[in-house]
């Protein structure tokens, strides 16, 4: 924002100053200026009076920059760094905070007023990390590991997406970032790191009885798989299927029987097969899960 | 009388009129009774023996036949051969001699053909000969498997022919209407314990009961591609199916190979228990773990390494099929590599059954 500011006031008066030579230009159209006068005015108007400028401003943009990239005084102990991996076509998401590691997936959530690291990878092919409202974009690379800083400066639900063709569904990978204050955010971050209340619900024998943890992990429970997203709290994330369709039971339900439907080229095979019932009681069980 | 072009041209366009008309009137006789023309013979003989050789050309054989995969051949031979080719220690019939063209005693010729050939033949079949194409086009696995049986043919004396088909058992009626005839179908090749003679052939002691049985009636209903359990199963009557899947469902079932700690046995146990995520890989256990699983996904301890590793490819391509819960291994077996497969395969191999 500061940077914005300081180079509009600066390219104001770059403008300010070219009108006024040329509207002097304009007027004196007769005179004719000598020849060593008229280098003189090449010289500091042409060559010093725009390198001087251009590099007190590129000097200013530079000194802002490490602000946006990862900090140096950055310490895995005591501060949130956020690892992304762009999948086909969801986000892995996993917090490490305080020695915890805390997995999650498809939204972010961010506190206020702290600058956050992100550090953004793939497993599959090149993916982009973008949510506009908060920074620039950046690219996920399979094989290596990208920096980001983000600090978010008001509290809200922003949309975030993939911004490099990944697939069928590159279209519908979204990501949901929502930001907190400071206080409210430890106190999601500390229940995250926890399996869910409800995690003891009936839905629970189904979803392992049917092998759904081969792919997906529940948080106490002994669905331990990770080719899929973590769904220790799916309950608790306002949109499903990577910022697809709204979270509710019977959006959870449509999803199991067919993903393809909602998402085509998703690696989830459809479980359409399953009693109706079985769909509906893991549906919601996975919505209760908060 | 000069013959001009014009007579030659109305010549021509008649003469299939008369063809057709000759064959309307019943010209042509097609009783078997007085055989081919000598030129018909030697012509039809001719274009067979070319076509195999030619379309063996896209035949890729293996390096080696599968000798594992013998005795469940014999059992298929038995059933599904012998009735025309006839067998050690058993001559074609009179009604198999009287055929046209006949069928050859097989251990007289297949040292005429070239494994390629040989596939070729009993994979499509051989056309105006009364030669059936195999039961599917789906299972390549089963046609080498009967390629190496043939191979082994004409030097097979008769007691170790009945011993791979029979069991040394009486031969199976063709039509088996009580339950005892259709357990002794099975145990053919299963073994009356359930473990199988085979290391292609799985065991089916202590199988869960409802895959058991999921898996006949696919077979029944042909959507799970096999000609050696296609034939069987068509052979039993239906309504002793349940009975049979809870009949083997009880067995024991014992260790075959003795639980071993290799390499293989602990890359495959790393991708049964975590999968490998990054290459959408899930872990074999969510399934595969026999207490409290969906019943319809089999017990996977003890069964042998052959026998699975053929299964794990035939899901890799897509052509493995059987109960409503049989394509999710579709996507699992998608992005395992040969090496996977055998270091899994080992692995559920090496675990003692639990019961």
């Amino acid at each position: 924002m500061t940077l914005f500011v300081v180079m509009s006031f600066g390219a104001a008066a770059i403008w300010l100053a070219v009108v006024t030579v040329v509207c002097v230009a304009v007027r004196s159209q007769r005179r004719v200026v000598a020849e060593p006068a008229a280098s003189r005015i090449i010289l500091w108007g042409g060559a010093v009076f725009p390198t001087v400028t251009l590099f007190a401003l590129l000097t200013y943009a530079f000194w802002l920059m490490p602000t946006l990239r990862p900090s140096p005084t950055f310490r895995d102990a005591t501060d949130l760094r956020v690892e992304v991996t762009g999948r086909q076509y969801w986000w892995q998401v996993v917090y490490f905070h305080r020695g915890l590691k805390i997995a999650a997936a498809n939204e972010i959530r961010l506190p206020v007023g702290r600058r956050i690291e992100f550090s953004l990878k793939s497993d599959d092919v090149i993916h982009s990390f973008w949510i506009p409202s908060l920074g620039g974009k950046m690219d996920m690379i399979p094989g290596r590991e990208n920096r980001l800083s983000l600090m978010a400066q008001r509290t809200g639900v922003f949309r975030g997406a993939c911004t490099e063709f990944c697939g069928t569904s590159h279209a519908f990978m979204s990501l949901t970032a929502v930001t907190m204050e400071p206080e409210a955010f430890d106190a999601w971050l500390a229940s995250q790191a926890k399996a869910s209340i409800n995690v003891a619900g009936e839905g629970r024998a189904l979803f392992l009885r049917h092998g759904c943890g081969s792919c997906h992990r529940v948080a106490g429970t002994q669905a331990t798989g990770a080719a899929g997203p973590d769904l220790s709290h799916l309950g608790s994330r306002q949109m499903l299927a990577a910022g697809i369709v709204a979270n509710t039971e019977d959006n959870i339900a449509g999803f199991i029987a067919n993903p393809g439907a909602i998402k085509p080229g998703a690696a989830m095979p459809a479980f359409s097969m399953l009693a109706p019932q079985d769909i509906r009681a893991i549906a919601a069980w996975l919505k209760g899960l908060r | 009388m000069h013959v001009r072009w014009k007579h030659l041209a109305v010549g021509l366009a008649i003469l299939p009129i008369v063809a057709l008309f000759a064959t309307w009137i019943g010209f042509f006789n097609v009783g078997a009774s007085s055989g081919h023309f000598k030129i018909t013979e030697w012509f039809l003989h001719f274009a067979m023996r070319s076509a195999v050789r030619t379309y063996a050309l896209a035949v890729d054989a293996p390096e080696r036949l599968p000798d594992n995969g013998i005795p469940p051949a014999a059992a298929h031979f038995a059933r599904g051969c012998a009735i025309c080719h006839g067998a050690p220690g058993e001559p074609r019939s009179p009604a198999a001699l009287a055929m046209l063209p006949q069928p050859p005693d097989l251990s007289a010729v297949v040292e005429q053909w070239e494994d390629a050939e040989l596939f070729r033949i009993v994979k499509h079949g051989v056309r105006f000969t009364g030669m059936p194409a195999w039961p599917t086009q789906a299972r390549d696995d089963e046609i080498w498997s009967m390629v190496a049986f043939l191979r082994k043919l004409p030097a097979m004396d008769p007691a170790t022919y009945r011993l791979l088909a029979y069991r040394n058992r009486p031969q199976p009626p063709m039509h088996a209407s009580r339950f005892e005839d259709a357990l002794a179908e099975c145990t053919r090749c299963h073994g009356g314990d359930g473990m199988g003679f085979s290391p292609l052939t799985p065991v089916l002691a202590g199988q869960k009961e409802a895959y058991l049985l999921e898996s006949l009636n696919a077979y029944i209903e042909g959507r799970r591609p096999s000609g050696m359990m296609q034939l069987p199963v068509q052979a039993v009557d239906r309504r002793h199916l349940p009975a049979l899947a809870s009949h083997f469902a009880v067995l024991k079932r014992h260790a075959v190979v003795q639980p071993l700690k290799d390499d293989r046995v602990g890359q495959g146990e790393q991708i049964a228990q975590h999968g490998r995520p990054a290459q959408k890989v899930p872990a074999c256990l969510g399934c595969h773990q026999n207490s409290e699983r969906n019943p319809s996904y089999p017990r996977l301890d003890g069964q042998p390494e052959a026998f699975l590793a053929a299964q794990l490819k035939l899901f890799r391509e897509g052509s493995r099929s059987g109960t409503p819960f049989s394509h999710l291994m579709e996507n699992a077996a998608e992005h395992l590599s040969d090496t996977d497969i055998e270091n899994v395969s080992a692995y559920f191999s090496s675990l003692p059954p639990e019961d």
